[in-house]
């Protein structure tokens, strides 16, 4: 009935497996004419499908594809997050919820997105909303200086980052909940790199005017 | 899984995206990656009435001409992602979102997550007057 069906005859079907972090598992299938059409697609799956244990689908992996094979596509991990309703889920009324951002280097110069969120059990001053966040920041950062991108995609998918904010946090006012509900793959090396390079042009012009 | 098309081994999973909003349903079936479109309806190619686009039935006459094509394409089951019109409108689905799920799942599609992707703002535009408080 839409002109899309018929046209299928001809494509190829290419497997998309997840990166060598998550085992190369296979994470779906996707059709196209061309090889080089598949490169650039993303693809969502949840974590309790990556790790076949039904409990854990409150958190999404997007991948996006970098590499075809023949009839096989090879991707990289550029996003974590929590499900809507999941987040939506933990909200109460009454109880504050904290929410951090941190955009930051790993030691392979990959630069990632952290939003940390801290749900309280009661409502809690302003003061003490601050110093968990620090906290938050802090352990977040923390984390980051001492491992790669994939050692620290790898702690915050387990939740160890979480939990040790909730270790800290717990002690500055009673918690419910700690979650990382985003991380994101903002540039990778190679950019960075690019990036640092025109900023030194634009230093140099400034110098200049002066 | 599927008994019906020549082609069809029905093992691959796909994306149902299903519009739903209060004047129109729109589902589109795709692969995995939301990239590939195998099959999509409107609530125009069903009914006459304009106003009967988004009824709960012609969402299910939509969902059973697709999964024809769905099943054809190899495609056995199906993530679904509701959305309603979002942004500065309503953000609840319309009632053509049940009906579109309860048919594909009749009609012999497995049905994975289902997930609502309605696009909320961050705060966004001004909402017609008629919604502001």
């Amino acid at each position: 009935m839409s002109e899309t069906s018929n046209k299928v005859e001809g494509k190829r079907w290419y497997t998309v497996l997840a990166p060598e972090q998550f085992d190369r598992a296979e994470i779906g299938e996707t059709v196209a004419e061309e090889p080089n059409q598949v490169v650039g697609r993303t693809i969502e799956t949840t974590q309790g499908e990556m790790e076949g244990d039904q409990g854990q689908n409150n958190s999404k992996l997007t991948f996006k594809i970098n590499d075809v094979g023949s009839d096989a596509a090879y991707t990289e991990f550029i996003q974590y997050e929590l499900t809507r309703d999941y987040l939506r889920s933990l909200v109460r009324r009454g109880a504050s919820k904290v929410a951090a951002t941190v955009t930051l280097l790993t030691t392979d110069d990959y630069r990632v997105k952290i939003q940390p969120v801290a749900l309280t059990t009661q409502k809690a001053d302003r003061s003490q909303e601050q110093a968990i966040r620090s906290v938050m920041v802090d352990i977040v950062e923390d984390a980051a200086e001492e491992r790669t991108f994939e050692q620290l995609v790898d702690s915050v998918v387990e939740g160890r980052v979480s939990s040790a904010i909730y270790g800290e946090a717990k002690e500055i006012y009673p918690l419910r909940r700690v979650e990382v509900q985003k991380l994101s793959l903002e540039a990778r090396p190679e950019e960075v790199e690019a990036e640092e390079e025109a900023s030194v042009d634009v230093d140099e012009e400034d110098a200049d005017l002066e | 899984m599927s008994e019906s098309e020549s082609t069809a081994d029905g093992d691959k999973w796909g994306i149902a995206h299903v519009f739903a909003s209060f004047n129109n349903t729109l589902i589109t079936v795709t692969d995995a990656t939301g990239a590939e479109t195998v099959a999509k309806s409107s609530g125009g190619t069903v009914v006459k009435q304009n106003r009967d686009e988004a009824s709960p039935y012609a969402a299910m006459q939509m969902a059973e001409a697709v999964v024809d094509d769905v099943k054809a394409a190899g495609i056995g089951g199906v993530h679904v992602r509701v959305r309603g019109p979002g942004g500065n409108e309503t953000k609840s689905p319309g009632p053509g979102a049940q009906a579109t799920i309860r048919a594909l799942a009749r009609a012999g599609l497995e049905i994975g997550r289902i997930e609502d992707v309605t696009p909320l703002p961050h705060d966004g535009t001004r909402a017609a007057k008629k919604n502001r408080l």
